[in-house]
């Protein structure tokens, strides 16, 4: 049955590439990254900049894409929002979330970065350009189809591959390491007494899923910021809120060993099982299984921020997720049959929140971050890049100082209400000055230790996050779109060959 | 710890005119802060980026000619057609050496002789060609990889290219001084990018100087001419013949040997550069010359053409520059055209 379907999604999806290929070309650009690593931002950044770029009221400025080469040419004629090629699928909220980052009802003091996304959603962009070289005359549209959805699900996506039994081990032994035991006390108290052969008990599973998610909801908080948290949807529910479907949790249960229909385990394999099939998969099939470009965003800072423990965390956590997608070199076979990913940007985002001095070190510290994965991508010949992003820069940079003293490279901008560094308490409207410290120059060093929650005042950098940028408005009251930090680049390395 | 002293984070609030008015009494008044704006490094980013598009179109070109792969359509034609014209020379001096001998010996031997001078100097000419295509092989190559080491700082690279680099002009006893500075500092330097960085600013950039100022002689020269001269097709001529020599000249300074092969494909690395930079130079000169032939032609049309002709020169011994250069222009600009064409434009509110 599930093999029919399947076949029968494939064909589908053929039949629809070959739709799209009549049509004019089609890119689906899959914008990776678990959640708060700037998703969001990063769409909206995006279309707001690709939609105003051709605009006659934005002529004559500075270019802020001087890195986009078809719009450096002059080549781009326009950009559009069409209708997202899925109906079951909710449009991206582009005008609520450009609202939000310049502040709603034309208020810009009351600006803040969108929401955290709560379910799935799509977009479609199309780009007409001149193209170089032309073997018909005209203008070339290419149609750039975007997800968005909560970074969490994609956690799921290593769950394809694994057992009831081998998650539940991995998830226990994750569990007992020194920085999530504490967390986990309370789940694991409960779990001591469950009987996985014992009678199954609708109660007892209830209150088991409620304490384990109660775990995951603690790691992910702010101070310790895990990320290796499958199943996702236990932090996100969606539509799935209160579902039986998300009632389970991982036991300690034997490969080998058969357990009787109605026990405790045999209950909770049962439900994974269907999670895995009634979520996961079609997740993964409809959104994930068909990109043609990738760029994986992560948010290194808030990972650094917590410490080694959250970064080895996130290392694993990128590494397994990464592993579900198919990346290769393309040809039009593969393109019609089975589409490849063939080029992947690793971001750091964020960007702004240190000096450009030290984004070579970030770079590295991403690039050491995900080598398993850029290994494996770059054996099967496709093409990686590393950079440090910005999608929405909310700071600039000086040299600061007190009197006296020397001068330190900072970035200068309004930090959101509730940061800290060392004593200072920030209140969300006065500009600060922030050194955020020097990131280590060799970059296994922030793999190294096991500090968790350490004080402000005994660490080496402390990354501030800021509220974004005041809008800018032209002239005649046009909203410009927000400044960048390597966003060009970006779009040149996922879209520029595809615009010649 | 360790034994550099680390910098912690701090913060430094900006608002202090502002805070100061609900500020406790209790407070400690801070010192003020002082803060240096620095220029937007992102806009710098760009535009090493937009220089790295020159520097893209430099390499295109001199691929095309200088490095050119040995086959083509073309060079097959020629190939075949040189054999065959050997081929019926060597049938001729056959029956011409025979037909010598049939006559006297001493006549035969003569013949015989001359055949085997005329050999010789025919592979001495064949050699040099061949040097010399080597030669801007070498040039071409240079300007890629050094271009390569200085992106990627590869010190290595850069240490074995600048050697290389120092010494083609070994037999150039005005870059003496410049070729010693560098060995001395070899050693010295320890980062690649300095390294190219130094030896552009103590070998390459006296001869730019050099090269500019026989682009604005010719380019002077030629519109000068094409103003006087009374018939058209002596200026056609001249500023041809101008060209040809401008680009030797040029090759000539930065060590190239251009032969006849060699300057062919030189040539069309010439070409090619125009070609690709003829789009990306839109933006600022194509419209300052019309505008300067324009106004030029207004008072004459002979003017008109001098000042178009001399334009056209000087933009093909910027080219010629471009392509001819042993290194890519890392630390400086390259030279626009009224860089070095400045008569042209001066004259223009003048005029």
């Amino acid at each position: 049955m599930a093999l029919l379907s399947d076949l029968l999604f494939e064909a589908r999806e053929v039949a629809r590439t070959l739709a799209d290929l009549a049509a004019g070309g089609t890119i689906r650009l899959g914008v990776t990254g678990l959640s708060r690593a700037g998703k969001t931002v990063f769409i909206t950044a995006l279309v707001e900049h690709l939609t105003k770029a051709a605009m006659p009221a934005l002529q004559g400025r500075r270019n802020p894409l001087p890195l986009f080469q078809v719009h450096a040419d002059g080549r781009l004629v326009s950009g559009t929002l069409e209708p997202q090629p899925d109906d079951a699928v909710p449009r991206f909220a582009y005008e609520d979330h450009v609202a939000a980052l310049a502040g709603p009802k034309g208020r810009p003091e009351a600006r803040h970065w969108p929401q955290s996304t709560r379910r799935i959603s799509e977009l479609r962009l199309r780009l007409e350009f001149e193209p170089k070289v032309a073997m018909r005359p005209g203008n070339h549209s290419l149609a750039i189809d975007i997800v968005d959805y909560p970074g969490e699900w994609l956690l799921d996506l290593p769950l394809l591959g694994k057992s009831f039994a081998q998650w539940s081990r991995e998830t226990f032994l994750a569990s007992a390491s020194a920085a999530r035991a504490p967390l986990a006390a309370q789940w694991r108290g409960f779990m001591a007494n469950a009987d996985p052969r014992g009678k199954a008990s609708e109660e007892d599973a209830r209150r088991a899923a409620e304490l384990f998610t109660e775990y995951l909801r603690g790691c992910r908080a702010g101070e310790y910021h895990f990320s290796t948290l499958p199943p996702g949807r236990f932090l996100m529910p969606g539509d799935l809120e209160g579902s039986p479907m998300l009632t389970f949790v991982p036991l300690a249960v034997e490969e080998t060993e058969v357990y009787p229909p109605d026990s405790l385990a045999a209950m909770m394999e049962r439900r994974y099982e269907a999670y895995k099939t009634h979520v996961v998969k079609p997740f993964f099939r409809d959104h994930f299984a068909r990109l043609d470009r990738q760029i994986v965003l992560v948010d290194a800072l808030a990972a650094l921020n917590a410490g080694p423990a959250a970064v080895r965390d996130l290392e694993t956590a990128m590494t397994d997720v990464l592993t579900a997608f198919r990346a290769g070199r393309s040809n039009l076979l593969t393109t019609l049959f089975r589409p490849r990913i063939d080029k992947i940007l690793f971001a750091a985002t964020k960007a702004d929140h240190l000096h450009h001095t030290s984004h070579d070190r970030l770079e590295a510290i991403l690039r050491h971050l995900t080598s398993r994965a850029i290994a494996r991508v770059e054996k099967v010949g496709a093409e990686v890049d590393v950079i440090a992003l910005a999608a929405v820069r909310a700071t600039r940079e000086a040299k600061v100082g007190g009197p006296g003293e020397p001068r330190l490279d900072a970035v200068i901008g309004i930090p959101i209400e509730g940061e800290r560094i060392g004593d200072e308490l920030f209140d969300g409207k006065a500009e600060a000055a922030i050194f955020p410290g020097d990131l280590p120059k060799d970059p296994k060093v922030v793999f190294r230790g096991d500090g968790v929650r350490l004080p402000t005042t005994e660490v080496d950098y402390r990354f501030v996050r800021f509220r974004p940028p005041i809008p800018l408005r032209a002239e005649d009251d046009t909203r410009l779109p927000p400044p960048h930090i390597r966003l060009d680049r970006a779009l040149q390395f996922l879209l520029g060959d595809r615009l010649n | 710890m360790t034994s550099e002293p680390k910098l912690r984070p701090r913060a430094f609030r900006l608002d202090e005119s502002n805070s100061g008015l609900d500020a406790t009494p209790a407070e400690v008044p801070r010192a003020s802060i002082v803060i240096e704006p620095t220029p937007d490094p992102y806009e710098a980013e760009a535009e090493a980026a937009a220089a790295f598009a020159e520097e893209a179109a430099v390499e295109a070109a001199q691929k095309k000619g200088m490095i050119g792969g040995l086959w083509s359509w073309s060079g097959l034609f020629g190939a075949a057609l040189g054999g065959l014209v050997t081929l019926w020379l060597g049938l001729e001096v056959e029956l011409l050496l025979e037909g010598l001998f049939a006559r006297s010996t001493l006549f035969g031997m003569i013949g015989l002789g001359l055949v085997g001078v005329v050999v010789t100097a025919v592979v001495v000419l064949a050699t040099r060609e061949i040097v010399s295509v080597l030669r801007q092989r070498q040039v071409a190559g240079l300007h890629i990889g050094l271009a390569e080491a200085r992106e990627r700082d590869d010190f290595k690279e850069a240490r074995r290219l600048v050697g290389e680099l120092t010494r083609l002009y070994d037999g150039r006893p005005e870059t003496a001084r410049a070729r010693g500075q560098i060995s001395a500092l070899m050693g010295e330097i320890v980062d690649g990018r300095d390294l190219i960085d130094f030896s552009e600013r103590a070998l390459v950039v006296p001869l730019d100087a050099e090269v500019r100022k026989e682009i604005v002689n010719a380019a002077k020269r030629v519109s000068m001419v094409t103003a006087l001269a009374p018939r058209a097709i002596i200026d056609i001529v001249f500023v041809g013949a101008q060209a040809v020599m401008l680009i030797r000249r040029i090759a000539t300074i930065y060590g190239g040997r251009p032969g006849l092969v060699g300057f062919l494909r030189l040539l069309k690395s010439v070409g090619a550069h125009l070609a690709i930079t003829g789009g990306l130079a839109a933006g600022d000169s194509i419209l300052q010359q019309v505008v300067g032939h324009g106004i030029a032609a207004k008072l004459s049309a002979r003017l008109g053409e001098g000042v178009l002709n001399g334009l056209l020169t000087a933009r093909v011994g910027i080219s010629a520059m471009a392509v001819c250069r042993p290194m890519p222009f890392a630390s400086g600009r390259a030279p626009g055209i009224s860089d070095v064409a400045p008569f042209l434009f001066k004259s223009e509110p003048k005029g």
